[in-house]
C-alpha cells in the first residue's frame, strides 16, 4: 500500500507544486519509488518544477478513456525512481471533473502501488479540490506568513472538517441529523465547528461519537514557505497551536522554508531546484522538512477515506 | 473535548494548578499575543466579537490568578466543584528556597539568635557537667553533644552559624568515624563548633584528637 501525502493550503502561489516537487526528488533520491500526481487541473505545471517541458501523456488521457489504465499515463522523469503523472489538459472544459470522474479518479490512485504518492493540489477550496486533499494519508497545508495565506488555509480547512461530517454522515444516512444540527448552529464560523460537533452528540450520542472518532483520523501538517528574516519564525507552531485548540483536530508543525530568489531562477530555468542549489539555505529546509515529516509518519498506517 | 467556554482559568491559560506567579504571568503573555489584534497567526480565524470574548476570559483568569488572595479563593471554589484536587493547589505546594548548607531539612525561620558570648560563657561554667567534660583527658563527640544540649543550641543554629554542613557536624557529633573527612577537615569544624558555644578550643581540640588518636 503506498503512502500518500496531499499538498495543499487554498491560496495560489505559495509553492504548493514547488514543495511537491522538490519533496518527490527529495524522497526518490532517498531510494524510495516516488509518484508526484498534478491534479492541479487547469494550472498543472508540476512538469516545468521536475524538469518535463512537454509531458506526453497525461490524467486527461485516462479520464477521456484514451488510456485504459491509470498506470498507462506513469510518466518517467530524469530522477530515478520518481515517476509523473502530469494534469496538463488539452482539453479546456475538464477542469471541472464531474463527480463520477473524480470517483473513478480517486479510486484509481489508491489502487497504484508506489512507496510514496504525492498530490499536488489545487488553490481554491471546491468539493473536489477537498476531496484530493482528504484521500490523502497526510495532508500537508503550504502558507506564508502572510495573512492572505493564512486566512485561507483557516478556509480550507474549515471546509475540510465540514466536508469530513457531511461525509460520514451521508455515508451513515442521517441526512436530518446533519440538518438539524446545521439549523442550530446556521451561523458557523470558523471558529466554532466544535459547537457542530457539540448539538450532533447530544441529537445522538453513539453517532456524535462516530463522527468525532472520523474528525481524529484527520491528520494534517504545516508547512511555512518564504520566511523572510524579519519574519516571526515562531507563526507556523502557533497556527498549529490554534487549530488543535480550537478545533481539536491534529496539526503538527513541519517546519519553515526560507525566501530564497533563487528558486525563481530555478524555475524559470525549468530546472528542479534541489539539483540546481543543493547547498542554498532553503534546499537544507527542504530537506530537513522532509526528513521531519517521514519520522512524524513513520508508524501510520493507512487509512483509507473513501473505504468509509 | 471541552468546549473552549467551558475551560477553567488553568485550562485557559493552559497552566498547571501548582506553577507560581512568574508562569502565569509567562503564560497569558504568549497567549495574549497569540489573539491580539495583530497577530498574524489567528488573522481571520476569529470574529471580532470572539476576539474579544477571548481576550477578556484570558485576561479574567490571568487577574484571577496573578492576585494570591483571589486564587486562594478561586482555588477552593475549584476544590469544591470538583475541578480541582486539594493537593494540587498553589498554596499546598509553594517551594521556599532551601538553605544551601542544609539542603536535605526544612529551613527553620529564625534559626539564627544573637547570643551574648558572655552569658555563654557564664552559663558554660556555670554548669558543672560541662566543666566535668572539659576537666577530661579524651574528649569524645558524644561528650561535645552533651555540652551543645546542656547549653540549650540545636545543631541547625550551629549549622547555620558556622556554615558547616549539619551532616557533618552530626558526624562528629555521633563518633561515626568510618565517615570522617580526613582530620584536618574534621578539626576545623570542631573548631568553629566550639568556637560559637564560646568553649576553648584549644582544650576541645586537644581533647578530640588524643581520643581519635586512641582508637588507632
Amino acid at each position: 500500500m503506498s503512502q500518500i501525502w496531499s499538498i495543499g493550503g487554498g491560496k495560489g502561489g505559495t509553492g504548493k507544486s514547488f514543495i511537491a516537487g522538490n519533496l518527490g526528488i527529495l524522497l526518490a533520491k532517498e531510494g524510495y519509488k516516488t509518484l508526484l500526481i498534478d491534479v492541479d487541473f487547469g494550472a498543472a505545471n508540476l512538469h516545468t518544477i521536475i524538469g518535463i517541458s512537454k509531458p506526453e501523456r497525461s490524467i486527461s488521457d485516462f479520464l477521456n478513456r484514451r488510456l485504459a489504465t491509470l498506470d498507462e499515463t506513469v510518466l518517467s522523469t530524469p530522477i530515478p525512481n520518481l515517476y509523473l503523472i502530469s494534469g496538463a489538459m488539452n482539453n479546456l472544459d475538464i477542469a471541472n471533473l464531474t463527480h463520477q470522474q473524480k470517483i473513478k479518479l480517486l479510486r484509481n490512485i489508491a489502487r497504484l502501488s508506489y512507496d510514496y504518492i504525492l498530490l499536488d493540489i489545487g488553490a481554491g477550496t471546491s468539493f473536489n479540490t477537498i476531496d484530493y486533499f482528504m484521500i490523502a494519508d497526510s495532508g500537508i497545508f503550504v502558507t506564508t506568513p502572510e495573512p492572505t495565506s493564512i486566512e485561507n488555509v483557516y478556509r480550507f480547512i474549515r471546509s475540510a472538517y465540514f466536508r469530513k461530517i457531511h461525509h460520514v454522515l451521508k455515508a451513515h444516512d442521517f441526512r436530518t441529523l446533519a440538518d438539524e444540527a446545521e439549523r442550530q448552529n446556521g451561523n458557523a464560523t470558523v471558529s466554532n465547528p466544535e459547537i457542530l460537533l457539540h448539538v450532533i452528540k447530544e441529537l445522538d450520542p453513539e453517532k456524535g461519537d462516530i463522527v468525532e472518532k472520523a474528525l481524529r483520523t484527520l491528520d494534517f501538517k504545516l508547512i511555512l514557505n518564504q520566511v523572510r528574516k524579519q519574519d516571526n519564525p515562531n507563526i507556523g507552531e502557533l497556527i498549529c497551536k490554534i487549530i488543535e485548540r480550537h478545533l481539536a483536530l491534529k496539526m503538527s508543525f513541519i517546519g519553515n522554508l526560507s525566501f530564497d530568489d533563487h528558486v525563481h531562477n530555478s524555475v524559470c530555468k525549468k530546472l528542479p531546484f534541489v539539483d540546481l542549489y543543493p547547498y542554498t539555505r532553503t534546499a537544507l529546509d527542504l530537506r530537513e522538512c522532509c526528513k521531519n515529516h517521514l519520522s512524524i509518519n513513520k508508524d501510520k498506517t493507512s487509512v483509507q477515506y473513501l473505504t468509509a | 473535548m471541552k468546549l473552549y467556554q467551558e475551560k477553567n482559568n488553568y485550562e485557559l491559560l493552559e497552566i498547571h494548578p501548582d506553577v507560581a506567579p512568574t508562569e502565569i504571568r509567562h503564560a497569558y503573555k504568549i497567549l495574549f499575543d497569540l489573539y491580539q489584534d495583530e497577530s498574524i497567526a489567528t488573522y481571520s480565524f476569529f470574529s471580532e466579537k470572539e476576539r474579544k470574548e477571548i481576550l477578556s476570559s484570558l485576561e479574567k483568569a490571568y487577574l484571577t490568578l496573578i492576585d494570591p488572595e483571589s486564587r486562594k479563593l478561586y482555588d477552593r471554589d475549584l476544590v469544591g466543584i470538583g475541578g480541582l484536587e486539594e493537593e494540587r493547589t498553589y498554596s499546598n505546594h509553594k517551594k521556599n528556597p532551601s538553605s544551601i548548607y542544609d539542603f536535605k531539612k526544612t529551613h527553620v525561620q529564625g534559626l539564627v539568635t544573637i547570643r551574648d558570648p558572655e552569658e555563654l560563657k557564664y552559663r558554660a561554667s556555670q554548669n558543672p557537667v560541662i566543666q566535668n567534660i572539659l576537666d577530661q583527658d579524651t574528649i569524645t563527640g558524644r561528650d561535645i553533644k552533651k555540652i551543645r544540649t546542656e547549653l540549650k543550641i540545636t545543631l541547625e543554629e550551629i549549622a547555620e552559624a558556622t556554615k558547616v554542613r549539619i551532616e557533618m557536624l552530626r558526624i562528629i557529633e555521633e563518633d561515626n568515624q568510618e565517615l570522617f573527612l580526613p582530620m584536618v577537615y574534621m578539626t576545623g569544624f570542631l573548631k568553629s563548633y566550639a568556637r560559637y558555644l564560646q568553649l576553648d578550643e584549644v582544650v576541645i581540640l586537644d581533647g578530640f584528637i588524643k581520643y581519635i588518636d586512641k582508637g588507632k
